[in-house]
């Protein structure tokens, strides 16, 4: 498992195709792909967009379950979390939530890149 | 040794600060507890943290204001969390600092670090999501910003916690539970 973060119009998405040579079709989208795609995905990008379709469909992530069905997915996730605490409940608790799944992920992943500006950092492992 | 660790929400500051603590080995550790508990919300917030320092041996000071009388002597480690509630106490709360919170809250960081061992604040990043608010909350923007600059100038260590993985901004963590501290 790999995990890449950074802000929203960092340069994610084409780091991870130059940086693991991955076309455009090996990249699925979080925010609109079939839920069960993510098993299945060589890379998903806008997983924090995955985590809130989960949410509001009223299910939990499963760290297990995608270590057993899929555990060499590459992921890519904004960085959320970075602001002044929203005022609507729900988007409150979607970044906290997106944060602990992306915690959970990065925990068990092997690397864990960080984007700023297009240029990638490797903060764990690599 | 003062340390200042920083992320943003649901990055897994707190539970990096406690384990530091931990790493440390300078006891007796105090909690400073700064999350007034106004509704449900809070209150779980609340008591997740307490869950998950549960065995890790602290006692807790709730301190919503004026850090700087409250005392903490005889205690090697002090682990304050959160700086943003603290600064927004201060600012918000009724008989707190107001204007001059600032300077209150780094006088009572002076205080407590005179007196302990170790000390680590845990802060929060709040500057980066691109919505210009209403001048109320850019004061507090601004107050907690300083304060965290203020803080960052003075510690030895410095670290931003990026889902659960510490970015180091400022010395290193390669001293911390080496006996060399």
């Amino acid at each position: 498992m790999i995990l890449v973060t950074g802000g929203c119009f960092q340069g994610k998405k084409n780091y991870v195709r130059e940086k693991f040579g991955l076309t455009a079709e090996e990249l699925t989208d979080g925010g609109t792909c079939p839920m069960e795609a993510l098993y299945s995905a060589k890379a998903l990008y806008h997983f924090h967009e995955y985590v809130r379709r989960l949410m509001e469909a009223g299910e939990a992530f499963s760290l297990e379950g995608l270590k057993e069905k899929n555990p060499d997915i590459l992921l890519v996730t904004n960085e959320l979390g970075y602001g002044v605490v929203p005022t609507d409940r729900f988007d409150r608790e979607y970044r906290e939530k997106t944060g602990r799944v992306c915690c959970q992920i990065a925990k068990e992943a092997k690397e864990v890149h960080r984007v700023v500006c297009g240029i990638g950092t490797v903060i764990k492992g690599g | 040794m003062l340390i200042l660790v920083s992320g943003g929400s649901g990055s897994g500051k707190s539970g990096f600060a406690e384990d530091l603590v931990l790493k440390l080995h300078k006891k007796p550790c105090l909690y400073i507890a700064t999350m007034v508990p106004f509704d449900e919300e809070c209150d779980r917030r609340i008591m997740r943290h307490r869950r998950m320092r549960a065995d890790k041996g602290f006692d807790t000071l709730e301190c919503y204001l004026d850090l700087k009388s409250r005392d903490v002597t005889g205690y090697g480690t002090v682990l304050l969390e959160c700086m943003s509630n603290l600064t927004a106490n201060e600012i918000y709360q009724e008989g707190g600092a107001g204007s001059r919170c600032v300077e209150e809250i780094l006088t009572g960081i002076r205080h407590i670090y005179s007196q302990c061992t170790h000390l680590i604040i845990v802060t929060n990043e709040i500057f980066s999501d691109g919505i210009e608010y209403e001048e109320e909350t850019r004061k507090y923007q601004a107050c907690l910003g300083q304060i965290n600059q203020k803080i960052a100038a003075w510690a030895d260590l410095v670290v931003e916690v990026v889902y659960s993985v510490p970015v180091v901004h400022k010395g290193t963590l390669d001293e911390i539970g080496k006996g060399a501290l």
